[in-house]
């Protein structure tokens, strides 16, 4: 899982800093094709930075990122995100906004008709193509995202915090649904949460931040069979590799906790 | 308990009261089956000051100085010969027409610079101090000016309305686009959309209830600068008959071209709340 030859996305001494102030430094990590990579760490170590870097919409302090062995500067084909807050247009309809991608393509809206519809059934939204993004759950809301996400095709998919405004049930069953998904028709996936829970079951490997500026304290193997289930949190193996990352993660906030002169910021308690 | 309607239907009159609503007759006996039901009605509150007021300014006008100010008898007397004269009908043409251009005209510029100004920093920089600036200066004082250049003219007045009301836009649409979300734009731009995409896809619809709570604002000032620019420059419309007329003592009929020009305020803005609520159905203020 970790070669590096055929890496689909490849992450060299990344580093990020708005002025003084260093997001994250020196990280290299790669994803393999067909590999969801996790990243965690405390709130504020940059994770949607990172995200945000690989992708293109920002730009790195220094290091590279490539995608396909092409360096990324701006936005690249094939590279699809799923927000937090889901970004659908309220002024168009589910359907509209899942067709964005392929609209912007300039394929019309009756040629993109077909593969719209199969992707909002795929997500189970049918019933709701002509319903407003007001008009729907923020479960939904996010089903008609990944469904908007997954209409370009992407070979890289990334996700940034996905579920974090979702209740927990919504998101405990989302979880599985965009495994299911992904199982399906595997890309390499980059996936950003603070749950540590949803990293590891979610994830081939864990990526964990620590530090500030964040840098990377570890790259975790899970080595969970797929596919995975709700079942497979009360595996033996997911509760040892949980119980790892969650104290990699608390080690650092505690950390930050008993040196309040490392930053000038308070100490966040959340995992 | 006090009885406040046991006067509305004593003094009941047929005057069309602002809101035109609900004045269906209220017996006094009805209050002694339902007083609190039927008396609180928001209607019928509002008709009964109304009337209230109405009653006020007869009384005290008949007790004071009924020689040279106006009551509403005698503006309801004048109603049916200015609503027939046709001075009149054509003065209400041209001010409305006037305005209705004024407001076309403001909302187009209104959008395009409120969308620069709010989109560009570089245009805010440039542009935000004269905005600001402007948007708050009295446009009436430069209506002599505008006489000048552009004569004693309709122009002058079409001129007026669009300086008056193209501000508001601006202001509106300008925080509008300022403010449009983040994750919008991010959508854009990981779906490599160009840049035409951007503005008429996202960033237009995004501001367009601006678009529309300026156009709301806009209308009073748009009123206001067409009024201001008959008086001024003399320009035959709604504001110039209320001049004239006053000053050949016709209060009257002052009035009720007074009254008009409420009433199309009134129409136009319930227009704009028409347009939010059909065609901006998305529109869910937070």
């Amino acid at each position: 899982m970790t070669s590096t030859a055929a890496a689909k996305i490849q992450v060299r001494n990344l580093s990020k800093a708005y002025g003084d102030k260093e997001v994250f430094r020196d990280l290299t990590f790669d994803v393999a094709e067909g590999e969801i990579v996790s990243i965690v760490g405390p709130s504020g170590c940059g994770k949607t930075t990172l995200l945000r870097s690989v992708v293109g919409l920002v730009n790195p302090t220094s290091g590279s990122v490539a995608i396909n062995a092409q360096q990324v500067l701006e936005p690249t084909e094939g590279v699809a995100m799923v927000f937090q807050h889901f970004g659908l247009f309220p002024w168009k309809t589910v359907a509209a906004n899942v067709a964005y991608g392929l609209t912007v393509q300039g394929v019309s809206r009756r040629a993109s008709a077909p593969r719209v519809q199969e992707l909002i059934d795929l997500v189970g939204l049918q019933g709701f193509e002509k319903a407003y993004p007001h008009q729907l759950s923020g479960g939904m809301q996010q089903r008609a995202g990944l469904a908007r996400a997954l209409a370009i095709e992407p070979s890289v998919l990334v996700m940034d915090e996905p579920f974090a405004s979702l209740d927990a049930q919504t998101r405990d069953i989302l979880q599985l649904e965009v495994l299911r998904i992904w199982e399906s028709r595997p890309t390499a996936m980059m996936f950003v949460t603070h749950s540590i829970d949803e990293a590891v079951l979610m994830g081939d490997r864990i990526v964990i931040l620590s530090g500030r500026p964040s840098q990377i304290f570890d790259v975790v193997d899970v080595n969970i069979q797929r596919p995975r289930e709700r079942s497979t949190v009360d595996s033996e193996r997911f509760r040892v590799v949980r119980d790892y990352v969650w104290n990699a993660v608390m080690k650092d906030t505690n950390r930050l906790v008993t040196e309040p002169d490392h930053s000038g910021q308070a100490a966040s308690s959340g995992h | 308990m006090k009885h406040p309607a046991a006067e509305s239907t004593t003094v009941r009159q047929a005057v069309p009261v602002a809101d035109g609503r609900d004045s269906r007759p209220e017996p006094v006996e009805a209050a002694g089956r339902a007083p609190r039901s039927w008396w609180r009605h928001p209607a019928v509150v509002r008709t009964v000051a109304g009337l209230l007021i109405l009653v006020v300014w007869q009384v005290v006008v008949e007790a004071t100085a009924k020689s040279y100010v106006t009551r509403p008898t005698g503006v309801i007397k004048v109603i049916p010969s200015v609503l027939t004269e046709h001075l009149f009908l054509s003065d209400i043409g041209t001010t409305l027409t006037a305005v209705i251009e004024g407001l076309a005209m403001a909302t187009v510029i209104g959008t395009v610079v409120g969308l620069l100004v709010g989109r560009l920093p570089d245009v805010r920089r440039i542009l935000g101090m004269y905005v600001n600036g402007v948007y708050a200066m009295p446009i009436i004082a430069v209506v002599p000016l505008l006489t000048v250049w552009f004569g004693y003219t309709p122009t002058a007045r079409l001129v007026v309305i669009v300086l008056e009301a193209s501000l508001p836009v601006i202001y509106n649409v300008a925080e509008g686009a300022r403010t449009v979300p983040r994750t919008y734009l991010e959508v854009t731009r990981i779906h490599r959309a160009p840049w035409w995409r951007v503005w008429f896809g996202v960033v237009l619809p995004a501001s367009l209830p601006y678009v529309l709570a300026g156009i709301d604002l806009a209308i009073g000032r748009a009123l206001i600068g067409a009024v201001v620019a008959e008086f001024i420059a003399s320009i035959n419309g709604l504001g110039y008959y209320i001049l004239f007329n006053v000053n050949s003592f016709h209060e009257d009929r002052a009035i009720v071209a007074l009254i008009v020009l409420a009433l199309f305020a009134i129409v136009l803005r319930a227009l704009v709340n028409l347009v939010i609520r059909r065609v901006l159905v998305w529109y869910r203020p937070v």
